[in-house]
């Protein structure tokens, strides 16, 4: 075997192993160095106690150098992870569960004598229904000289985004995609109201860690021992800090969407008749986007059929309340996250390659966009061919719904703004998709004046 | 930012601070605990009381 192989573009930061990429399988190298620490996780019997809980991601041993390296120990191949999330695509809550699990990993840590040496959402990705920890590498000895080695880093990029948004009552997922690395601690410190000074666990985790750490002596303290009780007092505080906070819902212009839009002449029953009646003659479809998904009702179609299914919307309110009722459910085929289409996550990082933007990422057998095209066309000034362009640089198969200009709700778009769209046809519509696109099936849902599209990419 | 705090891996200054905070929240918690205890001794009485009206 050549050995020819690729590192991810996002491992290169820990010197215990990486992730690399050979023959399109994605495997983890284990270096000489971790061997101490890696066979006490194994040995410990922690590995298998962590993956029956779920909340590890298991992996196969491969006893085989594929990298020809001379730091080899051995080589894991992880379970495949569906679709690679970023925090800055997840709701309040999901952040809030993802901060919850690294600490109770942090905690469970401690029985077999080791500790959690990293705590960043990165190591946490959605799999099945429910968060996981993707790491192996991240648990070493414990070692009873040293604090929390994870502790600033868990303050900066879970507690600090997690407390802006509590106390602003404000979904900011977008702070993180500027501070990806975590808030620094100053920053969070002076972006938080006064009052958070007189909450003792905001005091000490944020405020006072942050004047602490700013002393030029914090950074060479005389070495005392770090007791397991004082360790495990410190993860508690923080466990019952991210507890308590909330981010209020909102009525959004979405959340009562559906509520209205269904006393329009049975207007979604119809929708989904037609939708359901097109995905019993779509063969092998495994994979969508439900793009503008709203309070996910389309995405729970595409799961009955066993259909893994992004639910991407703009709006952080119906994504972390779709959350919350996937993770009360037994629901495993749903991906809530914020995109905002007219402007999807970035690729940012070392070389703009360590995280990848969503375009990247996306690659669906089919993707859904219903009652979205007049949001971007008209609420955001898109035209129809950069659209068709987004749409076919992710999905092979596109259900799209067009919704005319007479209709009340693009009425209403415009009756605050000069109507500049005399574009916005049917005709140009269907223009600007089938440079793209084959059109299979079109088919006007009745009383509505809106119409699904099936469309399938032209191949070659 | 104070221009030495470039040259130091910033994960270091956590160090001091974990003992500060350590050292708070074992007070903390201490006074915590006994507070928990009395609250439940006197829940655990009025249970009694109610479960067994006669005692």
């Amino acid at each position: 075997m050549s050995n020819s192989f690729t590192y991810h573009p996002s491992s290169f930061r820990d010197p215990s192993g990486f992730i690399f990429e050979k023959e399109k399988i994605l495997y983890r190298q284990v270096n000489q160095s971790f061997k101490e620490h890696f066979d006490l996780f194994i040995s410990s019997g922690f590995y298998e106690k962590l993956v029956k809980q779920g909340l590890l991601i298991p992996h196969e041993t491969i006893n085989e150098n594929l990298t020809g390296s001379s730091e080899w120990y051995t080589t894991l191949k992880p379970e495949k992870i569906e679709f690679i999330s970023y925090p800055w695509e997840w709701s309040f809550d999901m952040l809030k569960d993802a901060a919850l699990l690294t600490l109770r990993l942090a905690k469970e840590a401690a029985a077999p004598g080791m500790v959690l040496k990293d705590a960043t959402p990165y190591n946490i990705q959605w799999q099945r229904g429910r968060l996981i920890f993707i790491d192996s590498l991240s648990f070493e000895k414990y070692n009873p000289e040293e604090p929390w080695i994870a502790y600033r880093q868990f303050c900066e990029s879970f507690l600090a985004p997690l407390l802006l948004m509590h106390y602003s009552k404000n979904s900011l997922q977008q702070i993180m995609l500027a501070y990806p690395e975590g808030i620094p601690l100053a920053v969070a410190k002076s972006l938080l109201p006064w009052r958070t000074k007189f909450s003792l666990h905001v005091y000490l985790h944020i405020h006072l860690h942050a004047s602490v750490a700013k002393r030029k002596n914090a950074a060479s303290p005389s070495k005392q021992k770090f007791s397991k009780q004082k360790f495990l007092n410190l993860i508690s505080s923080l466990e019952i800090l991210i507890n308590k906070l909330r981010l209020p819902e909102q009525s959004t212009a979405w959340s009562a969407y559906y509520e209205e839009a269904s006393q329009r002449n049975d207007y979604l029953e119809q929708k989904e008749k037609v939708i359901w009646q097109w995905l019993e003659k779509l063969p092998g479809i495994k994979t969508a986007a439900d793009l503008g998904a709203n309070d996910g009702q389309f995405s729970r179609m595409l799961s009955v059929k066993n259909i893994q299914t992004i639910a991407a919307d703009f709006d952080p309110y119906c994504i972390n309340k779709l959350y919350n009722q996937l993770k009360a459910s037994t629901e495993k085929n749903i991906q809530p996250l914020i995109v905002d289409l007219s402007n999807p996550s970035p690729a940012i990082g070392v070389n703009n390659n360590e995280r990848s933007s969503f375009i990247a990422r996306l690659h669906v057998d089919l993707a859904l966009a219903l009652a979205l095209i007049h949001h971007l066309v008209i609420g955001k000034n898109i035209p129809f061919e950069m659209i068709a362009d987004l749409f076919q640089k992710t999905c092979s198969t596109l259900i799209i719904e067009f919704v005319p200009k007479e209709d009340e709700k693009v009425q209403l778009m415009l009756a605050n703004k000069k109507d500049i769209y005399p574009a916005y046809t049917a005709e140009n519509f269907e223009k600007a998709f089938g440079k793209y696109f084959r059109l299979v099936k079109k088919e006007t849902i009745p009383g509505s004046g809106r119409t699904l599209y099936l469309m399938t990419r032209h191949e070659g | 930012m104070h221009y030495w705090l470039l040259y130091i891996d910033p994960g270091s200054g956590s160090y001091l601070v974990q003992v500060i905070v350590a050292a708070a929240l074992g007070v903390a918690f201490f006074f915590r605990n006994i507070k928990n205890s009395i609250k439940a001794f006197f829940t655990r009485n009025s249970k009694n009381t109610n479960d067994n009206p006669k005692d």
